[in-house]
């Protein structure tokens, strides 16, 4: 028994990297909404990047340890406290019976992940336990966590721990730029709407959630067109709806659906989208962007180095680097990228 | 035109648009034959059958943007266009019409004028394909319904539909295996466990099956639900 949970927070998860392969069933991807932070939280403590881990929202769970454990914090900044002691992210920490772990409401960004040695048990379906709450799919019983809910561990075998430098620690404190290619759809919008939708700043409605966020900005009206007949959505679609607010899709999003597709978010940018909730996001068209938070993009394509490429060498992985312009020495890409991998002795 | 128009979707998927099929049930089961045959291939991560699309999404790590537009333009181009005819399982499904279970069931009497015998009769009458399943885990998009049932979604959709639910929209019916948010209107619930969590298949629709409902009472639905592990 890891922790029970004293307060579960405002909507706390267990996630990690989602069902893969599932959507010709209607499965929703699922899984961490920022795959960057719940990597971090991850490799901080030797697990598998993608371990299950609590994905915390907004306002963070308070628990109390049954156990001796090694815990770490990533992403969003929460007021971290064990026994009313301010504690870092990115850190490996001891817990110890009787420790009492608390997060507050979120002061930059908007969802963190714990992650404890070893993972979270959960029911697993479809080779994942990420909670998929309208099906009530994955997590302890499907659904977020509750006051009394008893963590346990998953017991994965861990790895070295890795040193997270600075460097890495997300930065939320300011506007997103969105990398997106034009969507399926998008001959059906006026090329002065497409157009727009990449020059304008949007802000996400407030009531978003795992499967969608409705941007604020600017309309998308899309042209008379004959009625679509339901295809295919992923995570990261634009779709917009009869009243022409966008719907930016995430980790829940449905299978297929019927709203044009004005815009997908590329995979990489894609564990921006919930951190942006908290301020502007300027959707930018892929190629004619060069300019955009280089950073934060390059470490979200270590995680598609780590989920779609694990049988690459570093070598190999450097030109998906250099694609989105980060760093700007080979050398650095290298080391940071060897310091990621999971599996070290890939790295040379 | 037979040749689909294939465009890119998003930077690792291409998306297939068919046309020249008479239905959208020949369309449905030919994009999902289509797709089936993408899915046993390395380097697809995804493909995803809609009404009358295909959509791909690959690994890039396995394929380049190439060779996966060549990989989809080949399924598309080889699969027998007739898949109508294909052996598919029956699949009957009890259905309790109205009251609770069918919170737009008489809404819907009212304003296609039918008597409640009437909209049991019709929607119960035809046999349906499974035309394609999404949106929802395991929820089977049927067609097609009769010409006299094709209504419009809710304005505004359910935050909450029950599991086994039966909706319309359209020209299809449709069946909730799980609960979901929702804007078909529904006419009424299945007491048939419509998931049953095997690995590889855990929903009991699979495009191609043909599915026939049949109406039963309130306490006929209750008997089966008890039946039921």
């Amino acid at each position: 028994m890891i922790a029970t949970l004293h307060q579960p927070g405002l909507q706390t998860t267990i996630q990690d990297a989602g069902r893969r392969g599932g959507r010709h069933l209607g499965l929703p991807q699922s899984g961490a909404a920022d795959r960057v932070s719940l990597a971090l939280a991850n490799a901080v403590l030797g697990n598998p990047w993608d371990a299950p881990a609590l994905e915390c929202t907004m306002t963070g769970p308070a628990l109390e340890f049954e156990m001796d454990i090694d815990f770490a914090i990533a992403g969003a900044e929460m007021d971290a406290r064990l026994n009313d002691e301010p504690v870092g992210g990115y850190r490996r920490i001891g817990a110890k019976p009787g420790d009492r772990l608390a997060l507050g409401a979120a002061k930059a960004g908007a969802r963190a992940y714990i992650a404890f040695a070893g993972g979270v048990a959960g029911c697993a379906f479809f080779n994942s336990v990420s909670t998929y709450i309208p099906a009530g799919l994955g997590g302890l019983h499907g659904q977020a966590l509750r006051a009394g809910d008893v963590l346990r561990s998953r017991n994965t075998d861990t790895m070295a721990p890795v040193d997270i430098p600075d460097a890495l620690h997300p930065n939320f404190g300011h506007d997103w730029i969105l990398r997106a290619t034009p969507g399926p759809d998008a001959e059906y919008f006026n090329p002065k709407t497409i157009e727009d939708f990449f020059s304008t700043p949007f802000h996400a409605d407030r009531r978003g959630d795992r499967m969608g966020l409705r941007l604020i900005g600017a309309k998308m009206p899309c042209e008379d067109t004959p009625p679509m007949k339901s295809s295919a959505m992923f995570p990261g679609t634009v779709q917009c709806p009869p009243d022409g607010a966008p719907i930016l899709l995430g980790p829940d999003a449905q299978t297929i659906g019927g709203y044009r597709r004005i815009a997908q978010v590329i995979d990489a940018d894609l564990p921006l989208i919930d951190p942006a909730r908290r301020s502007d996001l300027v959707p930018a068209h892929q190629r004619a962007n060069r300019k955009t938070d280089k950073f934060a993009a390059a470490k979200a394509d270590c995680l598609i180095y780590f989920r779609f490429q694990p049988s690459l060498t570093v070598a190999q992985f450097q030109p998906s680097l250099k694609r989105v312009g980060w760093p700007p020495s080979p050398h650095r890409t290298t080391r940071r990228a060897g310091r990621l991998t999971p599996h070290p002795s890939r790295s040379e | 035109m037979n040749t689909p128009t294939i465009k890119p979707f998003g930077e690792r998927g291409f998306i297939a648009q068919l046309g020249g099929f008479s239905s959208d049930v020949d369309s449905g089961l030919f994009a999902n034959a289509v797709a089936r045959a993408l899915r046993d291939k390395n380097g697809v991560d995804d493909a995803v059958a809609g009404i009358d699309t295909i959509a791909m999404r690959f690994d890039p790590a396995q394929l380049d943007a190439e060779q996966a537009h060549a990989m989809l333009l080949d399924a598309a181009s080889n699969t027998p266009r007739n898949t109508r005819s294909v052996a598919a399982k029956v699949i009957d499904i009890p259905v309790c019409y109205g009251g609770e279970y069918g919170p737009d069931f008489d809404a819907l009497c009212t304003q296609l004028k039918l008597t409640p015998e009437a909209l049991v009769k019709l929607h119960s009458g035809a046999p349906y394909r499974v035309i394609t399943i999404g949106f929802a885990p395991g929820f089977a998009y049927l067609g097609e319904l009769p010409e006299g049932l094709s209504v419009p979604r809710l304005e505004t959709p359910r935050l909450h539909v029950a599991a086994g639910s039966v909706g319309v929209a359209g020209r299809y019916t449709g069946v909730y295996s799980l609960p979901s948010p929702g804007g078909w209107r529904i006419i009424g619930r299945t007491p048939r466990a419509l998931f049953d969590g095997r690995e590889h298949h855990p929903f009991i629709f699979e495009p191609g099956d043909e599915v026939r409902f049949r109406a039963v009472t309130p306490s006929a639905f209750a008997a089966i639900t008890r039946a039921q592990p």
